[in-house]
């Protein structure tokens, strides 16, 4: 479930954390960078581009403008304005029919498809396509299914992008071969002193076997052969994933659910929330209500019923001390559950907060053990369900910072912007919060989702934690 | 009577309450425990006359105490079982029973308040009688699909009815009432007649008739 909570580091790809630290750790992660099992499979993915560029409309368009002038033309001279117009409708006819029967969406999920598993995005399928009853007894989609088109507009962006791709795949086989030319002089080319030899042309990013580029013809040469190769294995891994990062982005847009799709299911996993929210909540309200106020209540009168049968019916009193001790006990009882329950309202809803947040975050800090640096400016005062949340939230990250931070010192701070509420709530501690271990940050995340904000944690381990909250102003 | 106890409550203050109480009676508590669990463990460790258990105990705070007194009244039959919870429900009562009014209660905590009848009502129960909570008896009385065979009662009828389908005995009835045996007796007696239910002298027989003629 795609919960907005955000860690600075999350975005990072696996194997892509170990951060450089100094120079000797950079040149170690560079040379290590064409060995990762990541980038076998950028390169595999960047393989995969060679069909796409083939089935493409582009390429369809160029195949149909070729034929119809070989048809009407017999390929003499050039493609008159007629056989591109005539090229123009069998495309738009062939791309709606792809489009129609669904075999575009196919074509796009296997594009994800080879995205999720071989550069690890994360993109989720578009919605099933919605059809009118008229027309249930197509078996596809229909003409105007929005993924369908969204998919041909990914395949014409992809034959620049396949094109790029396929060109790092160049900079891995050229590199391989050049770093190879040492070996191949040794084996075949071991001839005696004087014999003259056809020089060997060397891949360079620039070129291939045209005029003007890299030829070596000696031994020495193809040294100079093989550390080109060793540059160019060196700059692979990064042109790989420049490619495939851009490629990534386009099939995030492209061939992911599209906006409002995505934010109906944004806004159907929140309304979710919010309902297991408020069950939740009210399962906890009963629970607190049952094992605390009421059970007090009930020993409470158990202990005035005992007293009262030691005070006996009338006259004399058989037992005073025991009476008076159980009426004392009860006595207690009863403060108890005055305290209990004043804890239980307060916890349902602080009557402060009636005062606005700037008074409810003052009376929180004070009530916090570790001393709190206060810093409050909220211009225009939130609605009352964002300000309950914010309070909420504050009162749950101080209570979890004087639990296990073990800092010395909170500072809490509170900003209204234009149309957001901005909350962080930061300490000196140990850090490493992190919310897949607890329920705490991510029941909060959860909570703050429910209204479209976002809770972000900055907790590196031996650094303190900050986290921060993103409310809108209104819901 | 001696009677001999074992409590299963989880909270602390009410378990300790309950244990002075139940001494103060001249009975003994062999042990009370936390859980449903610790107490299927004291039963058969002590085998007592009785135990007081809470539905609601950890770990799922759901009906552990219920599950236990079933358990206890499928393995030791001569063990009594009085349930205290905060809330009625006849489905519990009706698990409880389950066909055998025998030595089984269910009783709402507050109940406790009322030391005598709580100690009376833990004494009839640990000598196989029955106790049930007033709250269980109306709630069966207004829920009656056959409520208007009740129409027949008298008020004064319909009250020793609701006394008898808590486990009092005609004794026990007249007490509460504050009249006679004889007159109790003309009253169940004309019950019975009216409700077509047969006549019959053991306690938890008469409950059970009445809980089925309540309940079907």
């Amino acid at each position: 479930m795609g919960l907005p909570v955000t860690t600075p580091t999350a975005d990072l790809p696996r194997g892509g954390r170990a951060r450089a630290r100094s120079p000797w750790a950079a040149a170690r992660l560079a040379v290590a960078a064409p060995f990762t099992r990541r980038e076998g499979r950028e390169l595999l993915f960047c393989l995969a581009a060679a069909p796409f560029a083939v089935v493409n409309p582009l390429t369809f368009f160029v195949l149909a403008v070729d034929l119809t002038w070989l048809a009407a033309d017999s390929a003499r001279g050039n493609p008159s304005p007629a056989d591109l117009a005539i090229a123009g409708i069998c495309l738009g006819l062939l791309l709606v029919l792809l489009v129609s029967t669904g075999a575009a969406r196919r074509l796009g999920s296997l594009q994800r498809g080879l995205a999720i598993r071989l550069l690890g995005a994360r993109v989720a399928a578009p919605p099933p396509a919605r059809r009118s009853p008229a027309a249930r007894a197509w078996p596809g989609p229909g003409p105007r299914d929005g993924a369908g088109w969204r998919v041909m507009a990914y395949l014409l962006a992809k034959l620049p992008v396949g094109l790029i791709e396929l060109y790092a795949v160049f900079f891995w086989i050229g590199g391989l071969v050049n770093l190879s030319y040492p070996l191949w002089w040794g084996a075949f080319r071991n001839h005696p002193p004087g014999a003259w030899l056809s020089p060997v042309p060397v891949f360079t990013p620039f070129g291939l076997f045209g005029e003007g580029t890299f030829r070596v013809a000696t031994l020495p040469g193809t040294f100079a052969a093989a550390a080109t190769g060793a540059a160019m294995l060196l700059a692979a891994p990064w042109v790989t994933r420049a490619v495939t990062s851009a490629d990534a982005w386009l099939i995030r847009g492209l061939l992911g659910p599209g906006r409002l799709a995505q934010r109906v299911r944004d806004l159907e996993l929140s309304r979710a929330l919010a309902v297991d929210d408020s069950a939740a909540l009210l399962r906890r309200l009963e629970r607190d209500l049952h094992d605390g106020a009421q059970i007090r209540l009930a020993t409470l009168a158990m202990n005035l019923g005992m007293a009262r049968e030691k005070l006996g019916d009338s006259g004399a009193v058989p037992d005073a001390a025991a009476a008076r001790e159980l009426v004392d006990a009860a006595l207690r009882g009863a403060k108890d559950a005055l305290v209990e329950l004043r804890t239980l309202t307060r916890g349902i809803h602080p009557p402060v907060l009636d005062n606005g947040l700037t008074d409810a975050l003052a009376s929180l800090a004070a009530d916090s053990v570790i001393p709190v640096e206060l810093e409050v400016s909220i211009p225009v005062r939130p609605t009352p369900a964002i300000e309950t949340i914010a309070y909420f939230c504050a009162a749950e990250l101080l209570a979890n910072a004087a639990k296990h931070s073990y800092a010395n010192e909170i500072a809490i701070r509170a900003a209204g912007q234009r149309d957001a509420l901005l909350l962080s709530v930061s300490d000196n501690g140990t850090g490493g919060a992190d919310p897949a271990r607890g329920t705490g940050l991510s029941g909060l995340a959860q909570r703050v989702a429910v209204v479209d904000g976002l809770l972000t944690i900055a907790s590196p381990s031996g650094g303190g934690t900050m986290i921060t909250v993103e409310l809108p102003l209104r819901v | 009577m001696n009677v001999r106890v074992v409590i299963a409550e989880d909270a602390v203050l009410f378990r300790a309450g309950l244990t002075r109480l139940i001494e103060d009676h001249g009975h003994r508590v062999c042990a009370a425990v936390g859980d449903g669990g610790a107490l299927l463990a004291a039963v058969a460790e002590h085998q007592p006359d009785v135990v007081v258990a809470d539905i609601r105990m950890p770990p799922t705070h759901t009906d552990e105490g219920l599950r236990a007194a079933l358990e206890i009244r499928r393995q030791h039959p001569r063990t009594g079982v009085l349930v205290l919870s905060q809330y009625i429900e006849t489905k519990y009562t009706a698990r409880l029973l389950e066909g055998n009014a025998a030595g089984a209660g269910y009783l709402l905590k507050e109940r406790v308040a009322d030391v005598a009848e709580f100690a009376d009502a833990l004494e009839r129960v640990a000598a196989g009688g029955t106790a049930l909570d007033p709250e269980v008896v109306g709630q069966l009385l207004r829920a009656s699909r056959r409520a208007g065979g009740l129409a027949a009662l008298t008020a004064r009828e319909r009250h020793v009815l609701a006394l008898m389908a808590e486990g009092r005995s005609n004794a026990g009835i007249a007490a509460a009432l504050v009249v006679t045996g004889g007159t109790v007796e003309k009253h169940v007696a004309s019950i019975f007649d009216k409700l077509g239910l047969p006549p019959d002298e053991a306690d938890n027989r008469r409950v059970l008739a009445v809980l089925r003629y309540l309940g079907s």
